[in-house]
C-alpha cells in the first residue's frame, strides 16, 4: 500500500503543478502544451501502477497502448480543418 | 504476471492454446472496454478542441473561485477514491474480506461525493444561464455544449461506477464474487479517474478567466 500512497501523493503534486501553471497566465499554446504533458505523466503513472500495466506481459501492454495511440493519431487530421475555419472566418457586418 | 486463474483456465481447456496475454478473459474484456471507452472520450475531447480552435469568440466561463476551487476538490476526491479502491483489491487478495468491504464503501462514498459536487456545479451554472446551446456571456454557444457533453459523460461513468461497486461489494460479501472481480471493477474505476486527469486541465484549467 505504501507504494500506492507515494504514487497518489505524486499525482496530487502534478495537480498542484497544473493549477499553478494555469494561474501563471501564460499564452494558451504554452499552457495547453504544459497541461497535456502533465496529464500524460499522470495517465502513465495511473496506468502503470494503479491499473497494474507495469506487471502485465509486454505483448498485452503494447496491444492496448498501440490501439489507443493509433486511434488518437488518426483523430489528428481534424486540426487542419479547424484552423482553416479560423482563417476563413468572415468578420461580422 | 500470469494469474492463477489463467493457468486454471488453460488446464481446463485442455488441447486449446494458452492465453498469449497471460490474463483472464474477464480482465481482457474490461481492458477491451477501456480501450473503446478511451477512444470515445478522446473523440469528445478532440471535438472540444476542434470547436475551440475554430471559434475565436470562445468564452472562458470559470473563475478560480468557486469553479476551479470546486474542480480541484473534486480531483483530489477522485484520486483518493482510486487509492481506496486499491486498498479494497489488496485486502481482498490478502483474504481480509471485512477490510476489503470497508475500502469499497469508502470508494463509493468518495464517488458519491464527487458526483454531488459535480451536480452542485452544474446547478449553479444552469442557474447562471448556461445551457447546452446557450452562452449567457455572449460568446459561442458551443462552450455549454462541450462542457455539459464531456463532463456529463464522465459523470455518467462515475455514477455507473458507484452502482457497479455497490453490486460487486454485495456479491463479494455473499461469496459470489472474489478478489479477481474486485480487481476488474477497480480497473474500470481507475479508468474513470484517468479520464478526469484530462478533463480537469483541458475543460477547467484551460478555461480559467
Amino acid at each position: 500500500m505504501k507504494r500506492y500512497v507515494v504514487i497518489w501523493l505524486g499525482l496530487l503534486a502534478i495537480v498542484a503543478l497544473e493549477v499553478s501553471l494555469a494561474l501563471l497566465r501564460v499564452r494558451t499554446g504554452v499552457l495547453l502544451s504544459g497541461l497535456l504533458l502533465l496529464a500524460l505523466i499522470e495517465a502513465a503513472l495511473g496506468l502503470l501502477y494503479f491499473m497494474h500495466l507495469r506487471y502485465e506481459r509486454r505483448i498485452f501492454v503494447w496491444s492496448i497502448v498501440l490501439a489507443v495511440v493509433l486511434t488518437v493519431l488518426l483523430m489528428d487530421h481534424f486540426w487542419f480543418d479547424a484552423f482553416r475555419l479560423l482563417r476563413q472566418r468572415l468578420t461580422s457586418p | 504476471m500470469v494469474e492463477p486463474g489463467v493457468a486454471a483456465a488453460d488446464a481446463h481447456a485442455a488441447g486449446s492454446e494458452p492465453s498469449p496475454f497471460g490474463v483472464t478473459s474477464r480482465k481482457l474484456a474490461i481492458w477491451m472496454f477501456i480501450v473503446a471507452d478511451a477512444a470515445t472520450f478522446a473523440a469528445l475531447l478532440f471535438a472540444y478542441g476542434y470547436v475551440r480552435v475554430a471559434n475565436p469568440d470562445w468564452t472562458r466561463p470559470f473563475a478560480f473561485w468557486p469553479s476551479i476551487a470546486n474542480a480541484i476538490v473534486m480531483t483530489v476526491i477522485l484520486l483518493t477514491s482510486s487509492l481506496t479502491m486499491i486498498g479494497a483489491v489488496l485486502a481482498a487478495q490478502a483474504g481480509r474480506s471485512r477490510d476489503a468491504l470497508r475500502w469499497l464503501v469508502a470508494t463509493m462514498g468518495l464517488g458519491t461525493l464527487f458526483a454531488g459536487l459535480h451536480l452542485r456545479e452544474w446547478s449553479s451554472m444552469i442557474g447562471a444561464g448556461w445551457r447546452l446551446f446557450r452562452n449567457p456571456l455572449g460568446g459561442t454557444p458551443l462552450v455549454g455544449a462541450t462542457f455539459f457533453g464531456v463532463t456529463g459523460l464522465h459523470l455518467l461513468h462515475v455514477v455507473s461506477g458507484v452502482a457497479v461497486i455497490g453490486v460487486i461489494a454485495l456479491g463479494y460479501r455473499r461469496g459470489r464474487f472474489d478478489a479477481g472481480h474486485l480487481e476488474t471493477t477497480g480497473l474500470y474505476w481507475h479508468f474513470v479517474d484517468l479520464v478526469w486527469m484530462f478533463v480537469f486541465p483541458l475543460i477547467y484549467l484551460l478555461n480559467l478567466r
